[in-house]
């Protein structure tokens, strides 16, 4: 299996030298080809910060992130711009579709950005819709669609470009249960289907049982590490498990 | 806190957010107030002597002008202003604070918005006033000393036009907050205006918008008759309605297509702008119609004042082709009063023309001078006077007109024209303004006939002799006075033989050259405002785009393609109206050279091109603005 990315000793605190309060205190993990982690946590514990700092919108205070050989806590904004671009996919909590054009027009964004041929890009945009159960709805624009099928067209435009990771924070925070499902199928099945590496920071069990690892963090290091064995019922029950373990009074 | 507390503290914080409205707003007061200030002053006096109703007309237009531009300028301003405070008003509701109180915070917080321009575009304008006027003058060419003068009535007629416009404004911002609902109001911003359109209604719109522009156009073209100002009229209202139609219809309609034609859109950045562009073009129509309106008005005063000015000159050419002309009842030696004009001054060239007077009623009329000159001695006599004569031979039964020019005239030449003298009917093949006679065309209906023709009516009436010289420096034509008195003869109480001198006194016309220095300015003033309303809209744009570029920089698009994609869009917004502009002004100006007699498809390429230039400029700066904006 490809080592996709390589956190090593990852450190980072907020504030002015010794206000500094730290954040994440030391986070090493490998992410290989095709995984699809969850991290959770309680609230506070940093989960969004290292998926910024992962997905290259933070930088580190120390520590290393490498993606594709490159360390990207040393890398200039254009290589970073660059990385974003071609090896990275983000769905974000609030969909950041832009309203002024159509859901196709959307999905098609990062493809016609990056100048692939407009044959090419129809091809691709058809294949996400498809998977994402978008059909029906690529005329629209964004203001037209439920807050799921909008969570489902920012993943398509995220996983149009096939980058090398995917990065979702709390994608279903916003959805209804249905909705959630519908998403974190169609999630499951570009992970096992398309093979995209996906890591998502959640705070729900059930979203989490979608993954095929679930990682804890809490007070900002890693404490402990699941892996499914495929049946994701089974899963879901492992996970509220290690919540209650862990003393949480979360549901 | 009060009503009238809040929204004295909301004045505070928008007289810095909302600076370039006011900007614009006392901006225009002070073109207004300048205008006014040349007319009511001074050195306006010492012009009205000579031609009142000449100049009261103009003025009159011009300040029509004005007033239509102040009208939409203000328009655009609080259209602008009342989009942005609703959505922050609207926050009031939360406050507990119905309708009616909201609409009445925006209408205090307006009245001092307005209040405080007018007070700014006053008190620059009375500084400036005599570095206006100055320019004004020099400009025109005209030496009047011009003191610092300062009277009431401008400021006040500034202040009473300023306060209707922008009342009526503040009335309608209003009413609209009134009628408006909460939910509106605070979604104001969002956008709804994507909605598919019937295909029909679109269509009409489409079809309307084309038909009503290309009507317009015919009647610009059909200008130059009896009829022009009616035509003309019917243009104007029909090219704004059409612009309006073209910006609210066709050309959203054709950027729609755009967006769906996929091939097209997923090439370069263009996904990102065309897809704003055709966001934005709903909502900004009113925008683009103005701005565009503003443009082919600037370009129209442009070519006004080059044709005012192209006449201005061609008049004094007339005039003053001859220096004098002696008038004899018998004939005189042309030589001999050569050689004497010569003791004192340089003589350029003279001529003989023989013509004989008729009665009105040989012509059937009950009064004015007519008369009538053989053809062969006015191509003879146009020769040694360096005119061109291009009527070769003037067959038995017809005849040239010989008139004057004009400065504008609604009166086309009809090539049907006939001339009854006497019992026969002569066709008029021209109507010819060339200086064949000089001024003495001013005064009389003269046409030129064959010669045949000549000898046959000349038993009709008395002929005579006219003797028109041109000297080197006619500054110095007094010099010649003594010799032409020697040359006059009695007869009785009539003159056998007289002569006219005419000084270069251009007194009479010394509105004109003013009158084309106004027009300079209006061009200047109308195209800044132009491209002052792009700015500012585009600077309003640049507010709402920041968190759509957010995101685009979040996905990791770079700044170079973003900067590309802004570039494109804002030079659309730029070049849509110039090129719109480009066409109508062809068109218009067209319909002025028809009217004012005079060719003027230059203006349309000089002033396209000084426009481009402002634009370009404007343009730079914009997507500077925009940048720091958006990308921070
Ligand atoms: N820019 C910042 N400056 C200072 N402190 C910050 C900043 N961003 C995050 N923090 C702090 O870091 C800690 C972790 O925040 P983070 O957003 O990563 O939590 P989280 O695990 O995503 O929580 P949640 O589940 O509520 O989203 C919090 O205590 C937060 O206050
Ligand atoms: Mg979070």
């Amino acid at each position: 299996m490809r080592k996709i990315v390589e956190v090593k000793d990852l450190v980072k605190g907020f504030g002015r030298r010794e206000y500094e309060t730290a954040v994440l205190k030391g986070i090493s993990l490998d992410i290989y080809e095709k995984d699809f982690i969850a991290v959770m946590g309680p609230s506070g514990a940093g989960k969004s910060t290292l998926l910024n700092m992962l997905s290259t919108l933070d930088k580190p205070t120390r520590g290393q992130i490498i993606l594709d050989g490159k360390d990207v806590t040393r890398a200039d904004n254009k290589l970073l711009s660059i990385l974003r671009r071609d090896k990275i996919g983000f769905i974000f909590q609030e969909y950041n579709l832009l309203d002024n054009m159509t859901l196709q027009d959307n999905i098609a964004l990062p493809l016609s950005l990056n100048g692939e041929k407009s044959r090419v890009i129809l091809e691709k945009v058809e294949r996400m819709a498809e998977l994402f159960g978008l059909k029906p709805h690529l005329k629209k624009y964004p203001w037209q669609l439920s807050g799921g099928q909008k969570q489902r067209g920012a993943s398509a435009r995220a996983l149009i470009t096939q980058p090398e990771i995917i990065f979702a924070d709390e994608p279903t925070g916003a959805l209804d249960s249905k909705s959630s499902k519908e998403l974190l199928t169609s999630l499951r099945l570009a992970n096992e289907e398309e093979g995209a590496t996906i890591l998502m920071v959640t705070h729900d069990a059930y979203t989490a049982s979608y993954a095929k690892q679930v990682y804890m963090l809490v007070d900002g290091q890693i404490q402990s590490r699941l892996n499914s064995k495929g049946d994701r019922k089974f899963f879901y029950d492992e996970i509220l498990q290690l919540l209650a373990s862990m003393g949480g009074d979360r549901e | 806190m009060s009503l009238f507390g809040l929204a004295c503290s909301n004045f505070k914080r928008s007289v810095k957010e909302y600076a370039s409205l006011i900007i614009a707003l006392a901006f225009s007061v002070f073109i207004f107030f300048n205008f006014q200030n040349v007319v009511f002053s001074d050195s306006m006096d010492v012009l009205e002597n000579f031609n009142k109703d000449y100049i009261d007309m103009i003025v009159q237009a011009a300040s029509f002008i004005f007033g239509v531009f102040l009208f939409f300028f203000i328009w655009y301003a609080t259209d602008v202003f009342l989009s942005q405070r609703k959505r922050e008003i609207g926050i009031y509701t939360f406050m507990g604070l119905d309708n009616v109180r909201i609409g009445k915070m925006y209408a205090i917080e307006a009245f001092l918005i307005g209040v405080f321009s007018l007070a700014a575009g006053l008190v620059f304008g009375i500084l400036f006033s005599k570095l206006f006027q100055m320019l004004l003058l020099r400009i025109s060419d005209i030496s009047v000393d011009i003191r610092f003068s300062f009277s009431l009535p401008p400021v006040l007629i500034t202040s009473v036009i300023f306060g209707i416009i922008y009342g009526i404004m503040i009335i309608k911002g209003y009413v609209s907050i009134v009628r408006s609902s909460v939910l509106s109001m605070l979604s104001d911003a969002k956008r709804q205006e994507m909605k598919n359109e019937n295909i029909f209604l679109t269509i009409f719109k489409v079809v309307l918008g084309l038909a009503v522009l290309g009507t317009g156009y015919v009647f610009a073209i059909n200008t130059g008759g009896l009829q022009s100002l009616v035509y003309g009229l019917l243009a104007v209202i029909l090219v704004v309605a059409g612009t309006y139609l073209l910006y609210g219809g066709a050309i959203p309609f054709f950027i729609r297509k755009l967006t769906e034609n996929k091939k097209f859109l997923y090439e370069k950045e263009r996904n990102l702008w065309v897809n704003n562009l055709a966001y934005r073009i709903r909502r900004n129509y009113r925008t683009y119609g103005i701005v565009t309106v503003l443009m082919i008005c600037s370009v129209t005063v442009l070519a006004t004042s080059i044709a005012l000015k192209q006449r201005y000159e061609k008049m004094i050419h007339f005039q003053e082709h001859y220096f004098c002309q002696v008038t004899a009842m018998h004939r005189l030696d042309k030589e001999q009063i050569e050689k004497g004009i010569s003791e004192k001054n340089q003589v350029l060239y003279g001529n003989e023309i023989s013509l004989t007077l008729l009665n009105p009623d040989v012509f059937h009329r009950e009064r004015g001078s007519y008369g009538i000159v053989p053809c062969s001695v006015l191509k003879e006599a146009a020769k040694e006077a360096e005119l061109d004569f291009p009527y070769e031979d003037i067959k038995e039964d017809e005849a040239v007109y010989l008139s004057h020019v004009y400065l504008m005239s609604f009166m086309e030449f009809d090539p049907n024209t006939t001339a009854e003298i006497g019992e026969e009917s002569y066709h008029v093949l021209a109507q010819d303004d060339t200086a064949y006679l000089g001024r003495l065309q001013e005064s009389m209906n003269i046409y030129v006939v064959s010669d045949k023709t000549y000898e046959k009516l000349k038993t009709l009436g008395l002929e005579c002799f006219i003797y028109g010289f041109q000297i080197a420096e006619p500054e110095n034509a007094e010099a010649s006075r003594a010799y032409l008195d020697t040359l006059v003869e009695k007869e009785g109480d009539s003159f056998t033989v007289g002569y006219n001198m005419f000084l270069p006194d251009r007194g009479e016309m010394a509105w004109i050259p003013i009158m084309y220095s106004l027009c300079v300015f209006m061009f200047v003033t109308l195209i800044l405002a132009a491209g002052s309303i792009i700015f500012i809209k585009l600077n309003n744009d640049a507010y709402e785009d920041i968190e759509r570029y957010k995101i685009l920089k979040k996905l990791g698009v770079s700044e170079d393609v973003l900067k590309r994609a802004m570039k494109h869009e804002i030079r659309f917004t730029y070049y849509c109206p110039f090129v719109l502009m480009v066409i109508t002004s062809y068109f218009s100006v067209r319909a002025l050279g028809n009217v004012m007699k005079t060719e003027l498809t230059t203006v349309n390429v000089y002033s396209a091109v000084a426009i481009i230039l402002l634009f370009f400029f404007i343009y730079l700066v914009s997507v500077r603005a925009f940048q720091k904006k958006v990308l921070k």
